[in-house]
């Protein structure tokens, strides 16, 4: 290279001096109140008073911690051979789905809308259903078309059936071309509600159409469920795992290769997912594995009623515990046994936790996510000796709450612990100050509450915005607790190495 | 373009319509389309740094959009705060107004805000909420202004959603505080959201010569700011059509005449500075611009060497999927670079004649269709490198084509004179890296089955 460019970004050329006077002289012209002022105001936010203040809140959300329905199901019909996403409202909710994903995945994201305007708020979204149908095969071809709904819709009462029947009847969507359909609002549930919505209506539409009869148990496969997952190495890891037991399975909903498929030269729409004929026949499957529960609620009753399927499901499995769990499931499901060398791995991955446990033990931590996630975070905390002090779940429940409690009694730290279903990061930000702790772990969205709280950010769920590649390794499974301990452990051994005084910055650690 | 004004009096304005109904086509069902109105509002306004900004409606809105702005606040920062009315199946069949009261005064009460705006979205316009009147009360109770926003996203685009925010901006706004002290070179910026801090590179030429930002709208932005906004002595629009009706609107009223310019190239920011200082009616200003546009361009033209060398001839596809084609494209044919495409899809026809003037009939037009379109056009005029916005850029990279971010979230800045010269370092950049020698080779084994056959 003859020359080498020197880009600086905002960050470098904005603290230059000429920026920096610029700065102060329009704060100056701005006059803007004391600085003793807005630092007391700041403090005033970090008292116990505040905290009262904010928890009394009852109106307004502030920094949510969740996504809409629609994009969870969007994420569900992406975990499918040639299916194209189909989002009936108007069109901002899925350019903002699809930056939404794309800004996590670093992956283009395919979906459309059926842009409704203002007539179809007025007359019904039915014509712009027709029509967005036969653009979009016309443009990309599908072999199967996910239909969601946005809140807009939903609000004018858009009736999803009749439409599409009468799409069929024009002749514009071919009798034998799949459609499923999910209802949802944004106004309920959240992302990981509108991914088990659509999932169901997958399995659901799929299995209908294949005029098939569940025959539960007559196959050795096992149907595996991997729900509302953020992370392209959990599926890895877990066909890894499956292919070291010997067993044969499907992946019900493996959106790991639209969201993580290599450069190769050409863009295709469409790079995987589970390929739509495999879905009727998950029905003779021998058992159903899910590793996420609260987003797959419709879809694993589903399974157990219609087809009969005898279902396991727990929440993500985080560490050591959680991992012996899954094994001893799939173990149970499949009947085979525990291969040695997961056995090994075992070993090493404890051995590893043993060589870390110092600089984790005891500390103490914030968590915000999803409830699966949140489940198995606590877990993987307390075997690590960390403790959870701050559990927020927006889009938690009771029955979370129980869960997580119950898990938190299970060990004495988590002693401290309490659990804020339904709420923000907002109210996060009170817990952070008035009973601070040493880390915190959660999404992207996280970051300002802890920076300004001072502690570090692990980061760990959905979102993840400002890092690269997290979501390629795997957290599941011991290989996924090897991944997480790295991540915590050296974070932890960052910040040290930054506040450490000359005399203790050492070499070993 | 002609300047408006002749003498430093008003006579003729370069846009004298507002633009017809929309700015640009309607979305099509059944494509992959842009963002919607609520969103070209939102992103228009939530850079008045200071204010915070409600959104009322299901999460939605809100959950998938927060934080996701690049507009930068040399002060405050409750904008980037994410406040919702979360509404919920209860709120839509009982009605939400009692929340939406409830969830304003808590703001005002716990942020102390200048101004809250409130936004419609689809949801709370269906389900015909008095927002106007919920807003109109906690004005008078809690004296701050609390400012409807009604553009929901199924009235349409983007841009729709920009130009409904201008008219927020004229009615609540513009004429309701006045400045401590102006002086005859105030100019307000409109259109400028300050992306990657592209403001204040502006705004440091302005000083230099002279002139002052009286108003920005909305790039780090305050709302008192805004408000006294009708005292400028002239508007420039920064190359953002939605905002064209607030700056015609806003001469009719207050007689500030306006232009229309763009920041891209040395070319037109010179032209923009002069434009400006021509409007203040003082022909001092307009020496020092002339000298300090003399000055820049000559220290840029030496610096800019290397990189122009090695820029020369190469073939871009410029998509940025809106108004800024056309001032994109004289920046980067300043470095040599030559558009063999370019992105109409939601250009006016003006901006199609501005592109035409600049690039001919040398490039394809690329009306809609996204993605296969991009790399259609790519691949028949054998283009070098897309240069688009984030959307585009992974689908750029699957198909390992050299991919500069133009657009909102992009964290470098491109606008003045320092701009063009980050720009052409980051194009160069681009171009060089090795992984595209990784990618312009087949693997080993491919090669050995090559001879082979
Ligand atoms: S289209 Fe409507 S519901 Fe969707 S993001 Fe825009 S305003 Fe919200």
């Amino acid at each position: 290279m003859s020359e080498r460019p020197n880009i600086v970004d905002h960050n470098q050329l904005f603290r230059q001096d000429k920026y920096v006077r610029q700065r102060e002289e329009k704060r100056a012209f701005e006059a803007p109140c004391s600085p003793e002022e807005v630092t007391d105001t700041l403090e005033y936010t970090k008292t116990k008073e505040y905290k009262d203040k904010n928890f009394a809140r009852t109106a307004v959300v502030v920094n949510p911690a969740k996504a809409c329905q629609p994009l969870g199901a969007v994420m569900a019909a992406l975990g499918f051979e040639k299916t194209l996403p189909f989002i009936h409202g108007s069109q901002g909710c899925t350019a903002y789905f699809r930056s939404h994903l794309a800004r996590h995945f670093k992956e283009p994201v395919p979906a459309v809308s059926t842009s409704m305007t203002e007539d179809a708020a007025v007359f019904g979204g039915m014509r712009n259903l027709i029509d967005g149908i036969e653009n979009c095969i016309a443009l990309y071809q599908p072999e199967m078309i996910a239909v969601c709904t946005t809140c807009m819709a939903e609000v004018i009462g858009d009736d999803l059936s009749a439409f599409l029947a009468n799409a069929r009847q024009e002749g514009v969507l071919p009798e034998d071309m799949p459609v499923p359909f999910a209802n949802t609002p944004s106004f309920s549930g959240s992302h990981i509600t509108g991914y088990d919505a659509m999932l169901r209506s997958v399995l659901e539409t799929l299995y209908n159409k294949s005029g098939r009869t569940a025959q539960p148990g007559h196959e050795l496969k096992l149907n595996v469920l991997l729900g509302f997952d953020g992370y392209t190495g959990n599926f890895a890891e877990m066909r890894r795992m499956l292919g070291m037991f010997g067993a044969t399975y499907t992946i019900l909903g493996d959106h790991s290769s639209n969201f993580d498929s290599g450069a190769t030269g050409e863009y295709s729409y469409y790079y995987g997912g589970t390929p739509l004929e495999d879905v009727p026949k998950a029905a003779d499957a021998a058992g159903t594995l899910a590793i996420q529960q609260y987003s797959l609620r419709k879809t694993l009753g589903y399974m157990k009623q219609t087809w009969g399927q005898q279902v396991s499901s727990i929440s993500t499995p985080l560490g050591i515990r959680a991992t012996d769990r899954l094994l001893e499931e799939i173990s149970r499901l499949s009947g085979r046994e525990i291969p040695e060398a997961l056995k090994q791995e075992r070993a090493r991955i404890v051995d590893a936790m043993m060589d870390s446990h110092a600089y984790l033990h005891g500390k103490r931590v914030a968590m915000a996510g999803d409830p699966d996630m949140l489940i198995g975070l606590i877990g993987f905390c307390l075997e690590l000796g960390m403790e959870p002090v701050h559990i927020v779940c927006s889009n938690g429940d009771r029955k979370f709450e129980k869960e997580a409690e119950l898990l938190l009694k299970s060990s004495p730290y988590g002693a401290e612990a309490t659990v804020h279903s339904g709420q923000d990061l907002w109210h996060m930000r009170s817990l952070l100050f008035q009973d601070p702790v040493d880390l915190a772990i959660g999404s992207s969205h996280l970051k300002f509450a802890a920076k300004e709280a001072e502690i570090p950010l692990l980061r760990v769920g959905f979102p993840i915005f400002d890092r690269h590649h997290l979501h390629r390794y795997p957290i599941i499974g011991y290989q996924g607790a090897l991944n997480l301990l790295t991540q915590f452990v050296n974070t932890i051994l960052d910040v040290m190495e930054e506040q450490a005084p000359d005399h203790s910055f050492d070499l070993v650690r | 373009m002609e300047p408006a004004v002749s003498n430093g009096r008003l006579e003729v304005s370069c846009g004298n319509k507002i633009p017809k109904s929309t700015p640009c086509p309607r979305p099509v069902p059944g494509e992959a389309s842009g963002g919607c109105s609520f969103d070209g509002a939102q992103i228009t306004l939530i850079p008045i740094a200071d204010a915070a900004h409600l959104v009322h409606g299901p999460i939605a809105c809100l959950g998938n959009s927060w934080e996701s702005r690049g507009s930068l606040s040399s002060g405050p920062e409750l904008s980037a705060y994410g406040f919702t009315t979360d509404l919920g199946e209860q709120d839509i069949i009982f009605g939400s107004e009692q929340k939406l009261h409830e969830s304003i005064r808590y703001i005002v009460s716990r942020f102390a805000p200048p101004a809250v705006f409130v936004y419609t979205t689809c949801v709370t316009a269906l389900t015909g909420e008095d927002i106007e009147g919920v807003c109109k009360a906690e004005s008078e109770r809690l004296g701050t202004p609390i400012i409807p926003v009604n553009s929901p996203g199924f009235v349409g685009s983007k841009n729709l959603g920009t130009r409904l925010a201008g008219d927020v901006l004229f009615q609540h706004i513009i004429g309701s505080t006045e400045p401590e002290q102006t002086t005859s070179h105030d100019i307000n910026l409109i259109g400028e959201y300050n992306i990657a801090g592209e403001m204040w590179h502006i705004e440091r030429l302005m000083q230099q010569a002279g002139m002052s930002i009286l108003s920005r709208i909305t790039g780090d932005g305050r709302f008192r700011e805004v408000g006294w906004a009708h005292r400028a002595k002239a508007n420039m629009v920064v190359c953002s059509r939605a905002l064209l009706g607030l700056a015609v609107q806003m001469e009719r009223k207050y007689g500030i005449p306006y232009f229309e310019g763009s920041f891209y190239g040395a070319k037109e920011t010179s032209y923009s500075l002069r434009q400006m200082a021509y409007l203040t009616g003082d022909r001092d200003v307009e020496r020092r611009v002339d000298k300090l546009a003399a000055r820049e361009e000559m220290r840029l033209s030496l610096e800019l060497e290397p990189y122009r060398k090695q820029l020369k001839g190469k073939r871009a596809v410029l998509y940025t999927g809106g108004v800024k084609s056309w001032s994109v494209i004289t920046a980067l044919q300043e470095l040599g670079i030559k558009v063999v495409g370019v992105g109409t899809n939601k250009s006016t026809a003006e901006d199609v004649s501005r592109i035409a003037d600049r690039i001919g009939d040398d490039a394809e037009y690329i009306p809609e269709g996204g993605a296969r379109q991009i790399l259609k056009t790519v691949r028949s005029r054998k283009a070098d490198m897309v240069i688009a916005g984030g959307r585009n850029m992974y689908m750029a990279l699957k198909e390992q084509i050299p991919f500069v971010d133009i657009n909102q979230e992009r964290h470098k800045a491109y606008a003045g004179y320092d701009g063009l010269l980050s720009l052409a370092k980051q194009l160069v950049h681009t171009l060089q890296h090795p992984v595209w020698e990784l990618t312009a080779k087949l693997a080993p084994w491919e090669e050995e089955t090559e001879f082979a056959d």
